[in-house]
């Protein structure tokens, strides 16, 4: 063998386990997702092509634009809280006279690092209606705001998505706060001696810098919150009625509970369009030129 | 003087004031599991425990196997940190190091699977896994994680593979050394830091996972530790202190990861986030 063929053969070894599986267990099964949308299945027997009758069917479904709505919500305080409270706090952790940054970053982190179902169950306990945490710290302040949050109509979606914006928050507070440390002191410097407010540097110059982070977070934090399943199996599986629907659950529910595979299919493909929709939207509109200092 | 107080408390007040509603959930999950249901809801909501229920915890090992979903949960997590870590290792040196045509294009593919919801794969993946029996093994969990695993730590691979000088490799194939000789003995230990990170990463993501184990798992002897707290809630919803416990105990090992590795952690999650979506 020559050496050029060594390295040919090395490089083979090197890619293709790698590439092969992911191919098999990923690119593929993609794939067979949208094709078997098109069928009637049930996962054993031969599947029947029925064209988009299952998307019909999708479309005609209370359950689709319930989840729909959830998706949506779910994203929404999403972004708010994570994003919103992550920006907030990452500029006051900046700030270079402060003490105790390590004890503050590492505080907010730790519920990231929880099992999902261990922090849905914790918030089952918060959110109990008779004596829950939420409910007793409102007596507490001698309101009567008490009330079934997973339960009401209005309530639960956002007390289950706010259940995950407060477990995940600090992923985009690291994320945030490293971007502004990477910020060019001299900026500031400027800014302070045009005699800039505190605010007004931040508006100005810190998040317009931060558009590449935001971009991420984004992407994270709306595909995270249409995609929402954990937190709310475990909290209300998709109960009372269908109020805390999501498409995964769906999904989930046709394939796995009714053996409706094909259906399951559709919604698996509806949600990725989604996911896909709103990626290329955030890079369509957040700042695409490079930042150059 | 009045002015700084002012500035020091609006820093430091919001501050911590979240520090309280980050930490205040779990200390409350921690002071719960000792007390008895009557405390936790309506006598003393708030506090510390007015008694230290230790037999809360004593009722969860007694109706809860804790060390068999450990054990399981353990080597799932492990399983799939050994293999995303080799696979992606060898890959990302060969895209970031390695001179051939397709090198950026494979790359781009790897690395695709970060924006893809795992949902999608769900039901043909339940398919092979039947069709190879893989349903009855760790490796049915395990083959997911580490398919889906592999782009976040093939980014991360990539990157540093790619800050290293390429003198490296001359100097070693003056010295005589071959491709893999080069690879285990020089690169893989100047990677040590990008192995740390993507380890600890990928070991929280298969330890919490949820999802695809509730679908791929129905074998009580094989469930993970989320699949055991989510029936222990089903079983025994009405003793919230054992639940309380339980949720305790099956935490402890994440909170200690992270505390001991909570750089490398963080590391892992700010490289990734370069990657352009």
């Amino acid at each position: 063998m020559t050496s050029k063929q060594k390295y040919n053969l090395a490089l083979l070894v090197f890619t293709v386990p790698t590439l092969l599986f992911f191919t098999v267990m990923v690119t593929i099964p993609i794939l067979q997702t949208f094709q078997k949308s098109f069928f009637d299945w049930d996962g054993l027997s031969k599947a029947t092509f029925i064209g988009f009758d299952n998307y019909i069917r999708l479309f005609d479904d209370d359950d689709f634009w319930v989840s729909l709505k959830n998706g949506l919500v779910f994203a929404f305080v999403l972004v708010v809280y994570q994003i919103g409270l992550g920006t907030l706090l990452g500029i006051a952790l900046s700030s270079k006279s402060l003490r105790g940054r390590k004890f503050f970053k590492t505080t907010y982190f730790i519920p990231v690092v929880l099992s999902g179902v261990v922090v849905s169950q914790l918030w089952i306990a918060i959110y109990n209606t008779d004596g829950g945490l939420l409910n007793s710290l409102f007596a507490l302040m001698g309101s009567n705001y008490e009330q079934s949050w997973l339960s009401g109509e209005h309530t639960s979606i956002w007390a289950i998505a706010f259940t995950n914006g407060w477990q995940n928050m600090g992923v985009h507070l690291v994320l945030i706060y490293t971007a502004i440390k990477s910020i060019p002191e001299h900026l500031y410097e400027a800014a302070k001696i045009d005699g800039a407010s505190f605010w007004t540097t931040h508006f100005k110059i810190t998040i317009p810098l931060l558009s590449e982070t935001y971009k991420f977070c984004l992407i994270i934090a709306i595909t995270g919150g249409l995609n929402a399943f954990q937190n709310m199996f475990v909290m209300t599986s998709g109960g009372p009625g269908n109020i805390s629907y999501t498409f995964t659950f769906m999904m989930y529910k046709a394939a796995f509970r009714s053996n409706e595979y094909g259906y399951g299919s559709a919604a698996a493909a509806v949600l990725v369009i989604e996911c896909l929709l709103f990626t290329i939207l955030i890079n369509k509109l957040v700042a695409r030129e490079k930042i150059s200092y | 003087m009045l002015k700084r107080i002012t500035k020091r408390t609006l820093t430091y007040g919001p501050l911590l004031f979240y520090v309280l509603v980050s930490l205040y959930p779990l200390v409350w999950l921690l002071f719960y599991s000792f007390k008895n249901n009557e405390e936790i809801f309506s006598t003393n909501v708030f506090g510390i425990p007015s008694e230290w229920r230790i037999e809360n915890y004593k009722n969860a090992f007694a109706a809860f196997d804790l060390l068999l979903y450990f054990k399981n949960s353990f080597i799932v997590s492990i399983g799939t940190v050994v293999f995303t870590v080799i696979l992606a290792l060898m890959f990302s040196y060969a895209a970031a190091r390695m001179k051939w045509k397709y090198a950026n294009a494979g790359r781009i593919y790897m690395t695709a699977g970060m924006f893809i919801p795992m949902q999608i794969i769900l039901i043909p993946l339940l398919i092979i896994e039947r069709t190879l029996h893989l349903q009855n093994s760790y490796l049915a969990v395990i083959v997911p994680y580490v398919a889906f695993q592999l782009s976040f730590a093939t980014i991360i691979f990539y990157a540093f593979f790619r800050s290293l000088p390429y003198e490296i490799e001359e100097s070693a194939a003056i010295d005589g050394a071959n491709v893999y000789t080069t690879f285990f003995r020089i690169m893989v230990p100047l990677v040590k830091p990008a192995i740390a990170s993507v380890s600890i990463f990928v070991f929280l993501f298969a330890w919490n996972e949820f999802l695809v184990a509730l679908v791929m798992i129905s074998d009580n002897a094989l469930k993970t530790l989320p699949l055991g707290l989510l029936y222990f809630q089903t079983q025994f919803s009405s003793d919230w202190g054992a639940m309380g416990a339980v949720m305790v105990l099956s935490t402890i090992p994440t909170i200690l990861v992270y505390l001991l590795f909570s750089e490398q952690v963080e590391n892992a999650l700010t490289v990734s986030s370069a990657v352009k979506g």
